[in-house]
């Protein structure tokens, strides 16, 4: 991962070209060694074309047609702008940004620091590693509704408000508050999921070369310097490619809002642009206009990847 | 090892020393109380009464622990079926995307033929492409399949061959064929190997850890995933843990629907801590030199 | 093996192994002997009862047996779909994936969205005395719920009118009459005010704001006040009026006002039963089978209930919410296999002393006998007066239990149209309602009803 901003081109030559007797022709065993390439490719060829590129091709048609009874008919832009009039549409868009931007202040920061932590103990750092990744193998169900009944129980017998009250603090309604339903979400899947962000961290960390550390240290860098000149500017690209998965994956959250807000929460304070998708296709029987939504989407996406890869290409 | 942040020196003595071990000792507790704490409210509170559990404070320990809730969720929920399932769509996501994505990868690093390129270019391109974009269509074509009009609602190679179609897998594969030196394999076909002979001799040997973690990826992905298995398989019989828990959540009491989330962790957590070192190293240092 | 064989064996393993995958996939589905295996007829059938409820699964069973002794030449294969039967995602899924059973589970309110999928069969032509033979003793006003432009899609199994139930150890505790329950949304509040101050996080009375349920009940109190969610013609909402209102002020009031509503929001339909099994709920509104669900899923004791009708605002209500549920027909089933479910279903749900019916046996399994519930037949029909006979002979129900909503009809209205879609809509703004304390009503039934517009613009 961490070179796949810095794909080399390979130019080497063909190995295929490499055996075959010159007894045949050369086109001829250029043919059959094409074929040898797809009859090595075709399953994947297969699978790509039935599950991604035709799928694609297939949401955009969709979102322009209506389907009643069987009969689809060719409607133009009617779904796009039956999605957008819809308050959900808004609701969703901005609920997800939120959540997008809250899981990018908590799930993206603090993986990175918890590796910078672990990667300076010198014990127990198997035991660390271990608790860290044990919630990222629950299966995803699990977790939440140990947060939804237990943690999140608005009533002061829930978990947190046991804590919180036990510390003398003011307790919270969590999901049944408007304001809490997005942090606790985001508090929820920050558990759930931040050990594999930790792991790919650490990874990075130990690649820093010491003498870095070593010259910063001589030119009397104190220690949150060293991280700044040294840390980040090292781990820079894993940073960067983390942070465009971790919106992509943001941006699609569904099951936390299904599970701890029942789907639209309280206020439709849980309502993302997923559960809408989600809600539009397989519970209001309008297919079409989930499919619009999706397109929606994925030009949203487009457009911020632009924006991105601009960004950190400028850097370079 | 080698020197990280803070200088070995600096906490090997005097005040360093104490302030390492003080921090130690407070990292061990609280990360303990943070992903053990849960675990822990989780397990005690389904042997909880459902009175115990709406109590003001909550208990600490239960006072009167029944496994009732426990063997309610077994019975009721056909753990066992659901945990086949998902153990099954598992393993079978594995085979499939080791089988084709490796032919792929190997074909696009070392075959290379004619519009390679614009085939890795196009699979590469379905990286932009969010899961959720696609649902409805893909859900569209699973259950009627162009020129075949076949429905794959209920039948594992809903949740399998969509897998194959994995750009990530087969570009870390890929990488890592790529930087398997091309004179190794160029010996093996002056000897007369053939292809497969080749990928199945000389570069699946030595790809055994990228191979690893493309597995536990595979297994990770089946594992977690919830909206695709949702709608691709209806059926009781077919449905894996997590869509089954959550199916049953909404007319189960509460405690049982804790219990059965305890019971569906189990099995992986006890995989997990038995390999937990190969797992470790392999996503520690498979996926990023791929 | 020379170069090219091996090359060609890769291809052919990689396509066989393809070809594989897919006609394993499609045995699954092409396998016409299911419709007839050895010359018997073979169908499926939805909605068998769940492993956790544990008589209702033996029952049915045991039915199953005893239906294909009689008839030896039908083989049911039940399949098992969830606890409830319908639970509106998972249906509208099935339709478009089609994968429902042979014969299958819909609510009355599903029947558009049914033919809507084009998936179900017009029974017109079978459905006679000679299939069913209490056909005719079925209430008329159910067969046309299931009826559309003179074609018959379902056969109606089940029948309910909405009211109020209550907790009457709570109800004496708080030194309420259970004779004597609240008969306004006034004598509610002030009810419930009393028993939640038993405290012990008693909810005088609870409220279901999630996974569709708050909709469903916003529009049974709404009916309570002689209001309508859709105009008459379907087209447009008419919820956001006085009525509206006067439905999300009263619990705005109980919930706010006196703080009556307990803590725990949000609830769907299993969470507000499990509180009430747990003796946490003083009132809540529902239909009778409510109580079966409490006993038998819960594990709460169904004599601590009892049920009144609907309150009103000032007075009697003015309507209360039916619903029920039936049996649909895949559309490509054969003639024998469409009367071979038919028959099943005259067995199972429309045979006074059978099936559902089988009150003597329903009595010693400690199931609440006595519930005035399916409400299947007409008045007066033969069938009505078999029924009421078994159900009064076996009866285990203090009859003064449900007594009072028998005695006090409400007139009863049906759902509304894309009921289920608008009952998520509704939940927001019962929500809304119910977790913030400075909720503008005005807002959440606006916002709501415009949702609700957009959603019969997308169905049109």
């Amino acid at each position: 991962m961490a070179t796949m901003t810095s794909v080399p081109e390979t130019s080497r030559k063909p190995l295929s070209g490499a055996y075959g007797k010159a007894t045949r022709t050369r086109r001829g065993r250029k043919m059959r060694d094409n074929l040898t390439g797809y009859a090595f490719l075709i399953g994947a060829i297969f699978c790509f074309a039935l599950f991604s590129w035709f799928p694609m091709i297939r949401g955009i048609v969709m979102s322009f047609q209506h389907t009643k009874r069987g009969v689809t008919s060719w409607v133009g832009f009617d779904n796009y702008v039956r999605i957008v009039q819809d308050p959900s549409f808004w609701t969703a868009w901005k609920n997800t940004a939120y959540f997008t931007v809250l899981a990018l202040v908590f799930g993206y920061v603090l993986p990175f620091v918890v590796a910078i932590l672990l990667n300076e103990l010198r014990h127990a750092k198997g035991y660390l590693r271990i608790l860290v990744y044990l919630p990222v193998i629950l299966p995803p169900a699990s977790a939440l509704f140990l947060f939804k009944y237990y943690a999140y129980d608005p009533s002061d017998a829930g978990l947190f408000n046991a804590i919180l009250k036990f510390l003398h603090l003011p307790t919270s309604e969590w999901m049944q508050s408007p304001g809490m339903t997005m942090p606790a979400m985001v508090l929820a899947s920050t558990w759930m999921n931040m050990g594999s962000a930790v792991l790919v961290y650490l990874a990075a960390l130990q690649n820093i070369p010491g003498e870095l550390y070593e010259a910063a240290e001589l030119d009397g860098a104190g220690l949150l310097r060293r991280i700044w000149n040294v840390t980040i500017p090292q781990t820079r690209l894993i940073l960067a490619l983390l942070a465009m998965l971790q919106i992509v994956a943001t941006m699609q959250v569904f099951i936390e809002p299904l599970i701890l807000a029942n789907g639209a929460g309280t206020q439709d304070s849980a309502t993302t642009v997923a559960y809408l998708i989600y809600q539009h296709g397989f519970f209001q029987n309008d297919l079409n206009g989930a499919a619009a939504l999706g397109v929606i989407m994925l030009l949203v996406l487009a457009a911020f990847s632009a924006v991105y890869v601009r960004l950190t290409t400028k850097q370079d | 090892m080698s020197r990280t942040l803070i200088s070995q020196a600096q906490i090997g003595r005097g005040r360093g020393r104490y302030l390492y071990w003080a921090i130690v000792v407070a990292v061990l507790l609280i990360f303990t109380l943070i992903f053990i704490g849960p675990l822990y409210w989780m397990v005690t509170g389904a042997l909880k009464s459902g009175q115990e559990i709406a109590q003001t404070p909550p208990t600490l320990f239960p006072k009167d622990p029944q496994t009732r809730n426990y063997t309610d969720a077994w019975t009721n929920l056909n753990l066992a079926k659901l945990m086949f399932n998902t153990f099954y769509y598992a393993i079978g996501a594995v085979f499939f995307q080791l089988v084709f994505d490796t032919a792929a990868a190997y074909a696009l690093s070392k075959l290379r033929p004619i519009f390679g390129n614009v085939v890795l270019g196009l699979m590469l391109a379905t990286l932009m492409i969010p899961a959720m974009v696609l649902i409805v269509p893909q859900y569209v074509t699973a259950i009627d399949l162009p020129f075949v009009h076949v429905s794959l609602l209920d039948s594992p190679f809903a949740i399998w061959l969509p897998l194959v179609a994995n750009a990530f897998n087969i570009f870390l594969l890929k990488r890592f064929f790529d930087s398997i030196p091309e004179d190794l394999i160029a010996a093996a076909m002056v000897d007369g190997a053939s292809p497969l002979r080749t990928l199945w001799s000389i570069i699946l040997p030595m790809s055994r850890p990228i191979l690893g973690v493309v597995s536990i990826f595979a297994v990770t992905y089946v594992w977690k995933d919830f909206l695709w298995p949702k709608l691709v398989m209806p059926s009781p019989e077919t449905r894996t843990l997590s869509v089954g828990i959550y199916a049953f959540s909404g007319g189960t009491p509460m405690n049982v629907v804790v219990a059965a989330s305890v019971i569906a962790a189990i099995p992986t957590v006890v995989i997990f801590l038995i390999f937990q070192r190969n797992i470790m190293a392999g996503l520690t240092s498979g996926s990023l030199k791929g | 093996m020379s170069v090219p064989q091996y090359r060609k064996v890769a291809a052919l393993a990689l396509v066989a192994g393809l070809g594989f995958s897919l006609t394993a996939c499609s045995t699954k589905s092409d396998d016409d002997t299911s419709k007839s295996a050895g010359g018997k007829t073979v169908i499926t059938v939805d909605c068998q009862p769940d492993g956790s409820q544990k008589d209702l699964l033996k029952n049915w069973n045991d039915d199953v047996a005893a239906f294909e002794k009689e008839n030896p030449d039908v083989t049911i294969k039940s399949v098992s779909v969830g606890q409830q039967c319908d639970n509106p995602p998972d249906f509208t899924a099935r339709l478009t994936g089609g994968t429902m059973t042979d014969v299958f589970y819909g609510y009355m309110t599903d029947l558009q969205q049914v033919l809507d999928s084009g998936q179900a069969m017009d029974i017109s032509q079978y459905v006679s005395k000679d299939t069913i033979p209490t056909w005719d003793s079925v209430d008329p006003a159910l067969k046309a719920v299931f009826t559309d432009d003179n074609k018959v899609y379902a056969v109606p199994t089940k029948n309910y009118s909405m009211g109020l139930l209550y907790n009457k150890t709570l109800f004496t505790k708080a030194g309420l009459d259970v004779a004597n329950p609240p008969k306004t949304w006034a004598d509610v509040r002030a009810a419930a005010k009393k028993i939640s101050a038993l405290g012990g996080g008693v909810a005088g009375y609870s409220e279901y704001s999630a996974g569709n349920t708050g909709g469903w009940h916003f529009t049974a109190e709404l009916y309570s006040q002689g209001g309508q969610i859709l105009s008459a013609d379907n087209k447009k909402a008419d919820f956001n009026n006085a009525q509206g209102k006067q439905v999300l002020q009263n619990l705005k009031d109980m919930r706010y006002g006196d703080n009556s509503m307990g803590s725990r929001q949000l609830l769907q339909w299993g969470d507000l039963l499990t509180n009430a099994a747990g003796g946490k709920v003083g009132m809540f509104v529902g239909a009778p089978d409510a109580t079966t669900a409490i006993v038998q899923t819960f594990q709460g004791k169904y004599d601590e209930w009892a049920m009144a009708p609907l309150p009103g605002q000032d007075g009697a209500a003015k309507g209360t919410l039916g619903g029920g549920e039936g049996y649909f027909f895949r559309k490509d089933l054969t003639p024998e296999q469409v009367k071979a479910g038919l028959k099943w279903i005259a067995f199972e749900k429309l045979t006074p002393g059978k099936g559902q019916f089988d009150y003597a046996r329903a009595k010693p399994q400690n199931q609440p006998v006595g519930l005035p519930q399916p409400l299947l037949f007409a008045n007066g029909s033969d069938a009505q007066k078999q029924e009421v006979d078994l159900r009064k002979a076996n009866q285990n129900l203090p009859t003064e239990n449900f007594a009072l909503f028998e005695a006090t009809p409400v007139p009863i209205k049906g759902e509304p149209a894309n009921a289920q879609a608008i009952y998520a809509v509704l939940d927001s703004a019962m929500s809304g309602v119910l977790t913030n304390p400075n909720a503008n009503i005005d807002e959440l039934l606006k916002t709501a009803e415009t949702k609700t517009n957009q959603l019969l613009a997308s169905n049109k």
